[in-house]
């Protein structure tokens, strides 16, 4: 399984730190650090982390759901 | 200057089981003065601006006394909590909350809570063993969060049932009182008294941890001392915990009850998330797009005057923010009168957005997707008995007060 966050997009939300922590750690009140590589075991974890960012700056690939790859945020204002 | 004649409709009880023909109605003019004086606005990016602009208060002491005509839920003699303050204050408070409930002081206390949310999932629907009938909201929606909150903050199992009790009647301020001037009286007489027992029964559980701390969340606000900014007095740590309470009530019980309702509606989803459980993550975020248990953000003050959409709203005017509105716009959601449960790039406005985004998001997605992948998998052909169902009255917190289910059978 492979994660990638846009740490342009990121805004700090934590959102994902919540729902995946052996995955996703905020250093301090805004920097994300993250595991590029998590194991099998988070597979869950990280689908919720992907799904409750705000931003959708998370990208999951390899996790078996068909809906993770259609698009992270492919929209930025009007 | 036009204005329209809609927030009187939108909190009709006529149109509670479907007001989204008039947040359509609503859309044509983005921003937009109703007759009964609030400004609404019901677009996605005028929304979500105005969700970031720093000119738009939370703090109705800013509100001209005449404009407030939403139902208070909080106790009025305690300091207002943060959802209620605009920076500076807000900003310490909710940090306070922070560090003693998630990232990266405690960033395993929701995370922690899984185990828990999915013994008290299973509780809940082993009593349903022996029926063929179910009301899903008092059966399981409603006594579900406020055990998950009292697991959070630490409130202990015997005390459980006092505490769903004044949370119940707490929560019953947000509906209009009915009757005659004296059961009007007696109504809010209650609110209050229920308000006093929660503030004394809270106060006294903080004494306690303070001297003999746990693992829980009360223990850690109890004893944060708070680093850089000054802790939080007893007053200002019983408003901000009720506000927990109070926030992840009725919005959560909503959630669970819309998930329902929307999959028994589409019974193709339903059959699909029965084939791949998974599939609930993305479909909760669907659920608060497209039956979002926040549906208004109601009073919102504007320090200055604010140009938006063609329109100058004036400074001190009363905002209404729609977000259910927000989430059907056509120009940000293709499709958006339809549910599509795994709905790509869905950055809906189901928990808010900006500096009052809400702090009870992750324990919410994870009670509602515990909830209903489960329901979902035990239920033998569940079936709605009434379409639609009877609604509770409030507009802002919408959602029904009973959900009757059918069903053939419970599965282990
Ligand atoms: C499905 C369930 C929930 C929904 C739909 C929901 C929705 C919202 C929304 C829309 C806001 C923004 C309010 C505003 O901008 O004025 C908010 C704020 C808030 N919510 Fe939630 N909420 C839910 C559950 C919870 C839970 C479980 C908790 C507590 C553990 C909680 C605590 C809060 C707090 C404290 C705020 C205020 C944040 C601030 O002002 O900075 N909510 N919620
Ligand atoms: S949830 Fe999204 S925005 Fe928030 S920290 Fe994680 S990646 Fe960044």
């Amino acid at each position: 399984m492979r994660v990638v966050v846009d740490l342009n997009r990121c805004q700090g939300y934590a959102q994902c730190a919540f729902l995946a922590p052996d995955v996703f750690a905020m250093h301090g009140e805004e920097a994300l650090l993250y595991d590029g590589e998590p194991d099998g075991t988070r597979r869950l974890d990280v689908l919720r982390a992907e799904a409750a960012c705000p931003v959708k700056a998370i990208t999951v690939e390899g996790a078996g759901a068909a809906w993770t790859a259609a698009g992270a945020g492919v929209s930025n204002g009007p | 200057m036009t204005s329209v004649a809609l927030l009187g409709q939108i909190l009709d009880y006529a149109n509670r089981a479907d007001p989204y023909p008039l947040y359509a109605e609503l859309r044509r003019t983005p921003v937009v003065r109703d007759e009964s004086g609030p400004y609404l606005v019901s677009t996605y990016w005028e929304i979500h601006s105005l969700l970031h602009d720093p000119r738009v208060s939370s703090d109705i002491r800013n509100l001209a006394p005449e404009a407030k005509t939403a139902p208070r839920t909080e106790d009025p003699d305690l300091p207002p909590s943060f959802i209620r303050l605009d920076p500076p204050d807000h900003d310490r408070l909710r940090r306070l909350i922070m560090r003693t409930y998630g990232p990266p002081h405690a960033p395993r206390r929701v995370y922690g809570l899984r185990g828990e949310i999915s013994g008290i999932v299973s509780g809940l629907i082993d009593r349903f063993q022996g029926r063929d009938r179910i009301d899903l909201v008092d059966d399981f929606s409603y006594p579900f969060p406020v055990t998950v909150i009292c697991r959070l903050l630490g409130v202990p199992q015997e005390d459980e049932q006092r505490f769903h009790g004044w949370a119940d009647t707490v929560a019953t301020a947000i509906e209009p009182a009915v009757g005659t001037p004296e059961e009007q009286q007696a109504h809010w007489q209650a609110i209050r008294e229920a308000h006093h027992q929660l503030a004394e029964y809270l106060s006294g559980l903080i004494a306690q941890r303070r001297r003999a701390p746990r693992e829980d969340m009360i223990s850690a606000l109890a004893t944060d001392r708070g680093a850089d900014e000054s802790p939080m007095s007893l007053p200002e740590m019983l408003s901000n915990l009720t506000l927990l309470l109070i926030a992840g009530h009725e919005t959560t019980v909503n959630l669970i009850t819309n998930g329902m309702l929307t999959l028994l509606r589409h019974p193709d989803t339903l059959k699909q998330l029965r084939a791949d459980p998974d599939l609930v993550i993305p479909l909760v975020e669907e659920l608060l797009r497209f039956e979002p248990p926040v549906q208004l953000l109601p009073e919102r003050t504007t320090l200055d005057d604010i140009e938006i959409a063609g329109t100058t709203i004036p400074q001190g005017a009363s905002l209404w923010l729609v977000p259910a509105s927000g989430n059907r716009d056509p120009r940000r959601f293709p499709e958006p009168d339809r549910f599509l449960p795994d709905r790509p790039d869905n950055q809906h406005f189901g928990f808010g957005s900006g500096i009052h985004n809400c702090i009870g998001s992750p324990l919410a997605r994870l009670e509602a997707q515990a909830a209903l992948a489960e329901l979902v998998r035990r239920l033998d052909n569940p079936r709605l008995v009434e379409d639609p169902p009877p609604y509770r009255h409030n507009a802002v917190l919408r959602g029904p007060r009973h959900l009757p289910i059918a069903f053939d059978g419970l599965s282990r």
